[in-house]
């Protein structure tokens, strides 16, 4: 084994930022295709959730489709079509922009039927209390039933986000210099430790994920998740 | 820009026909290695003693929590270490990434059909287990006979989607050189600057796939429980 081969303070270095100064990349970079991915797909995920379970019937009937269609195609597929046919259009984007556009597109529709299976749990006695004390639609939507939903979909959610930190990997595949490529390159300058480097790649996936689920169970304490979820709404 | 359909009729058409197969391959072989070593981690952490459910937790906690992506690479570059030589030669002739892509796959999704198995056999009323060993069957037996009829019931759905999950990964096995359609789309993108068109064929191609396998999963939920009566 020559872990001491890997343990170079140059290789770390460059596992956790990259090459920063000049390009952010390593952890660093896939921390932060997540956390934007994150924010960007719960939202669009609630708003098309939503659209599904009580919009009007065109809008419904075009947030099923986009749920079942990017739900049958792989994440591979969709990156390929951000990063490979704008410029065909004239248009291109950096491999930031199509790795992040089609991670918040793929992973919304998953999140929208776990935002749907959390809004048909809202019990309809909760729903007719809003309405009989005279809230509007868009109160009872906002003040009833998200955080009743919200709440009753945090494992479903965490499970999604674990799977988009795993899935921020792919980027990669196009040349965004995230943790997995900064192994691939370091693999490919020392030729003599592939077990030891992708073990390492694999234990720095395997604690991140880890820590984002230990983080999101702190949700599943309704006191917890109340006051985070005011904090944002109010 | 002009957009040439044509070319999915020539030699572009071809590759993809030919990468279309390799992935139909990838797909069966590595979700049949899943589903055997599923079962396995499955039913073990559910009966096993201490020390063996230990080893199915940490095999299944492992699995789940890193990408498909770094696994594949993890067993295509180190494959050559770990196996001796004679399995390195033999696993040559038959292509190394291929094989390798397909143990990797397998392995990780084996580790979701484990705990779909391990909750799926959770949710079987004790008594079944109790009243089969009760009037004497065997071990085997009373998991062939008794517990994996009922248990194939409660888990098909997820089965099922397992299954797609697992087609829609097999295109991450482009990473290390497996020519499944995926990887032939990007070459025709390279070679003859037509990746729209390619794209939307091999779009076209996994929608339909994996509606197909979603579809033959509804067929096969109603054939095994035929003998039910619809829910009160």
């Amino acid at each position: 084994m020559n872990w001491q081969l890997v343990f170079t303070e140059n290789n770390i270095r460059r596992l956790l930022i990259g090459d920063f100064p000049d390009a952010l990349g390593g952890v660093a970079l896939t921390l932060v295709l997540t956390v934007i991915g994150i924010i960007g797909s719960t939202l669009l995920g609630f708003l098309i959730g939503y659209l599904r379970f009580t919009g009007p019937k065109p809008l419904r009937y075009a947030a099923a489709g986009y749920v079942e269609f990017l739900r049958n195609i792989p994440l591979l597929v969709l990156i390929f079509w951000a990063y490979f046919a704008p410029p065909y259009f004239g248009v291109t984007p950096s491999k930031f922009t199509s790795v992040l556009v089609a991670m918040v597109l793929f992973n919304a529709a998953y999140i929208a039927e776990v935002v749907r299976s959390g809004l048909l749990s809202v019990s309809i006695g909760q729903i007719e209390a809003a309405r009989a004390i005279g809230m509007s639609g868009l109160q009872q939507a906002l003040y009833v039933m998200l955080p009743i939903a919200a709440f009753n979909t945090v494992p479903a959610m965490t499970s999604r986000y674990i799977t988009l930190l795993k899935n921020t990997s792919l980027a990669f595949l196009i040349g965004l210099a995230e943790v997995t490529e900064i192994g691939r390159q370091i693999n490919n300058r020392l030729l003599v430790a592939p077990v030891e480097v992708y073990t390492l790649l694999l234990a720095i996936y395997f604690i991140l994920n880890r820590s984002l689920s230990a983080g999101m169970r702190l949700f599943e304490d309704r006191r917890v998740f109340n006051r985070v979820f005011c904090f944002f709404v109010r | 820009m002009q957009l040439d359909w044509s070319i999915l009729l020539g030699p572009s058409g071809v590759l993809l026909l030919q990468g279309a197969r390799v992935t139909l391959q990838l797909a069966a072989l590595a979700l049949t290695l899943a589903l055997i070593l599923g079962f396995l981690f499955g039913v073990l952490r559910w009966s096993g003693f201490p020390p063996l459910k230990l080893v199915c937790w940490l095999y299944v906690e492992f699995c789940r929590n890193t990408p498909p992506l770094v696994q594949i690479l993890f067993w295509y570059f180190s494959a050559t270490v770990i196996l001796p030589p004679g399995a390195i030669l033999f696993l040559r002739d038959y292509g190394f990434e291929f094989a390798a892509a397909i143990f990797a796959l397998g392995i990780y999704h084996s580790a979701f059909i484990a705990e779909i198995v391990r909750a799926g056999l959770n949710a079987i009323p004790r008594g079944q287990y109790e009243a089969a060993q009760a009037i004497g069957l065997s071990f085997p037996t009373t998991m062939c006979s008794i517990l994996f009829p009922q248990l194939l019931r409660i888990i098909a759905p997820m089965l099922i989607s397992e299954a797609v999950s697992l087609t829609k990964n097999t295109s991450l096995a482009l990473a290390i050189g497996v020519t499944e359609i995926t990887y032939e789309a990007r070459t025709i993108d390279y070679v003859s600057f037509h990746g729209v068109e390619a794209l939307t064929a091999i779009t076209g191609f996994y929608l339909v796939l994996c509606v197909s396998i979603a579809g033959l999963g509804h067929l096969l939920q109603r054939f095994l429980s035929r003998h039910r009566r619809a829910p009160a």
